[in-house]
């Protein structure tokens, strides 16, 4: 669905992706972690047209992204979560997911867009309950929900999340994490950017680990989960060897 | 034929080339980051990993030689901390120092896949009864070989080193239906079988899987003819204790190899440029998944060809002729490879001094392949009790075995009765076929 070969993202002067070469498969959800700065959330930004100097090759449904404008990115039905939301907080909720679907309602999908209206409702239920809140009252989980909504209003079929759990309570990080399998079952496929490695890795199909801006590990998300080098930089092993020790 | 992974095995070629593209990326990321060796050889080639974009790039990549095992021995190929190893292994160098390779749970987790599908490809199951009958020099083999087995619930009966005769009692006792041995070995258990009165149909042998040595289709056809049987190749590297990286589907229009794990070039030997497609050479193996010894652009000696195209079985894993002539000087005995330099080392050691003159040859004798040294007797070795020079041959001789893998015989010559130039530059094969049985 996805395939790049030997991206190279650049700010200024600055190359922030150094020849990553990654692919995404249709139904799959795709972990991506890495520290801070590794370029992780530069990727997903290249991926939606928000990085204007890139080189490299860029696929998507066997298509180049070459030189395609962000909102023509969605149009072909790549959707991005951004990292901290980005909601409209004086909006209401509702008014927020409508926003989502705004490209349909331009091609007069009205009806499709109210259908999907219900759905991301079934899928959380408690936006129901706030639909007339302005989405700036509502707690982060609930605003994460409102997100996720918003990029589903316009039908991807590759979903990017950039840090979808940050700053969540665990019960929170489960909730979001289970809806993210509950769509792959719905036939959305999904790549995932996350600080949380093993929440991310755990509901995956298989992982990239991003370091300086290189891809330094891929495979299933099982493995990656058992080995010894992810476990001490992203899973914190030792640090919780330390600890229990210490208990 | 079953298939023991169809989406990995037959996975779309443009997929695998992607896949192996980021693989082989990753691997090279992390060997520059991890290895001091790799990343020197990059750097002193001006080479950044970031240069290889696509798979025909990795020419550009210094090779990786049997000398640099022994050269960074014991730990300094590894590419992760030794805590993270699981499993460590001696193998046969090219010197006195042996290769010494590393795995850790995920890389062990992938030899017994690969083994696992090789076996699941030559039809073996968890109904059959599998027996384990290798030399000592490829006992590491083995244990993948039992695991692999393990892994698809066959019934496993390991290796153990045993005679001939008593490995014949287990075939038969024990109603063994798969057999994994070298051809050599099968060759020396028919022998036995049929000195020993023993009527095949008394056995429940049904698949042989050949590994070791490369395939010998006359031997082949033998065994399947006197043992009613159906014999399956499998390659391997006796340096990293790969066997099955390759194996014969039940089209055997050459072995399949596992082209998730490795990418593998052909090179002619003398230029290291590669060869045109299809064309013999010697093979050159990355591996793209292995976490704590990887290998960039090993050369391996052994001639191969490579073959494009569908097989009829539905893999799409690239095929191979594995020819049995080498590129290198090494002579395999049993599945071992040995060099004329290893043994002139091991001899030194032993003896304490640098041999005056000695001449190595392979030989069999009732189809047991052993390596024959001649030793020209001078004066430190000299003794005028026949009794001390048989007992000096009997030490050497078992040393030497012990430390190649392999059966050796020592004789002692009068240093004038061979000629200075047949002697140490070389092993000369005298088997009737080369390695075969």
């Amino acid at each position: 669905m996805l395939r790049l070969r030997n991206l190279r993202c650049y700010y200024g002067k600055i190359r922030a992706i150094n020849g990553v070469s990654l692919s995404v498969r249709a139904g799959e959800i795709i972990a991506l972690i890495g520290a801070n700065g590794a370029g992780k959330s530069t990727l997903l930004q290249a991926l939606c047209g928000l990085i204007p100097r890139w080189e490299g090759e860029m696929l998507f449904e066997r298509e180049s992204l070459k030189g395609l404008k962000p909102q023509d990115i969605v149009k072909r039905g790549m959707c991005l979560v951004p990292e901290g939301r980005l909601l409209f907080p004086p909006m209401s909720v509702i008014e927020n997911l409508r926003l989502g679907a705004y490209l349909r309602y331009r091609r007069g999908e009205n009806e499709a867009v109210r259908e999907d209206l219900e759905t991301v409702m079934e899928l959380f239920p408690i936006l129901r309950e706030r639909a007339r809140q302005p989405a700036g009252t509502l707690s982060g989980g609930e605003q994460q929900m409102v997100a996720i909504a918003r990029a589903l209003m316009a039908r991807p079929r590759l979903l990017l999340l950039d840090e979808p759990t940050m700053g969540l309570a665990p019960f929170l990080v489960k909730m979001i994490l289970d809806t993210l399998a509950q769509l792959k079952e719905r036939g959305i496929t999904v790549l995932l950017v996350e600080q949380n490695a093993r929440a991310a890795l755990q509901i995956a199909d298989r992982g990239y680990v991003l370091e300086n801006g290189r891809i330094v590990l891929e495979g299933p998300a099982e493995d990656l989960l058992a080995d010894q080098d992810v476990k001490r930089a992203y899973l914190g092993r030792d640090y919780r060897e330390f600890c229990e020790g210490r208990a | 034929m079953p298939i023991r992974n169809p989406a990995v095995e037959c996975l779309d070629l443009e997929e695998r080339t992607q896949q192996q593209l980021e693989r082989l990326q990753s691997t090279l990321n992390r060997a520059c980051k991890n290895v001091p060796f790799y990343r020197n050889q990059f750097a002193e080639n001006r080479i950044d990993p970031l240069q290889i974009e696509n798979l025909s790039d990795l020419t550009h990549v210094p090779f990786t030689h049997r000398s640099h095992f022994s050269e960074h021995y014991p730990y300094g190929l590894f590419a992760v901390p030794l805590r993270d190893v699981v499993r460590i292994h001696t193998a046969q160098g090219s010197s006195i120092n042996p290769v010494v390779s590393g795995y850790t749970k995920q890389d062990l987790a992938v030899w017994h896949e690969m083994v696992a599908r090789a076996l699941v490809a030559a039809s073996v199951s968890g109904l059959d009864i599998l027996q384990i009958h290798l030399d000592v020099g490829l006992t590491n083999w083995g244990r993948e070989y039992k695991d692999g087995a393990e892994a698809i619930e066959s019934s496993v009966i390991p290796l153990t080193i045993l005679p001939p005769e008593k490995q014949l009692m287990i075939l038969k006792d024990y109603r063994t239906s798969v057999l994994v041995t070298t051809g050599s070995a099968a060759a020396e258990l028919v022998h036995l079988l049929f000195q020993s009165n023993l009527n095949p149909n008394a056995l429940a042998l049904k698949t042989l899987i050949l590994v070791g040595e490369a395939p010998n289709r006359d031997m082949a056809r033998q065994l399947e003819e006197r043992l009613h049987v159906r014999t399956w190749f499998h390659y391997g590297l006796s340096e990293v204790p790969g066997p099955a990286l390759a194996f014969e589907c039940d089209e055997r229009s050459g072995l399949h190899l596992s082209e998730d794990h490795f990418l593998a070039e052909v090179i002619d030997p003398d230029s290291g440029v590669p060869v045109k497609e299809g064309e013999v050479g010697e093979l050159v193996l990355t591996t793209l998944t292995t976490r704590a010894f990887p290998l960039i652009r090993y050369r391996t000696g052994d001639k191969v060809r490579l073959m494009d195209g569908s097989c009829g079985c539905g893999r799409t894993f690239r095929r191979m002729e594995w020819l049995r002539e080498r590129t290198d000087e090494a002579v395999v005995i049993r599945g071992v490879k040995i060099h004329h330099q290893q043994v002139r080392t091991f001899l030194h050691r032993i003896l304490g001094h640098e041999p005056e003159r000695c001449r190595f040859r392979v030989r069999e004798t009732r189809r047991r392949d052993y390596l024959e040294v001649w030793l020209g007797v001078d004066d430190l070795i000299f003794s005028d009790e026949i009794k001390e020079m048989e007992q000096t041959s009997l030490r050497l001789g078992s040393e030497l075995a012990t430390e190649l893998g392999v059966p050796v015989r020592i004789q002692f010559r009068e240093p004038g009765s061979f000629k200075p130039e047949l002697s140490t530059d070389r092993i000369e094969d005298l088997r009737e076929d080369h390695g075969a049985a």
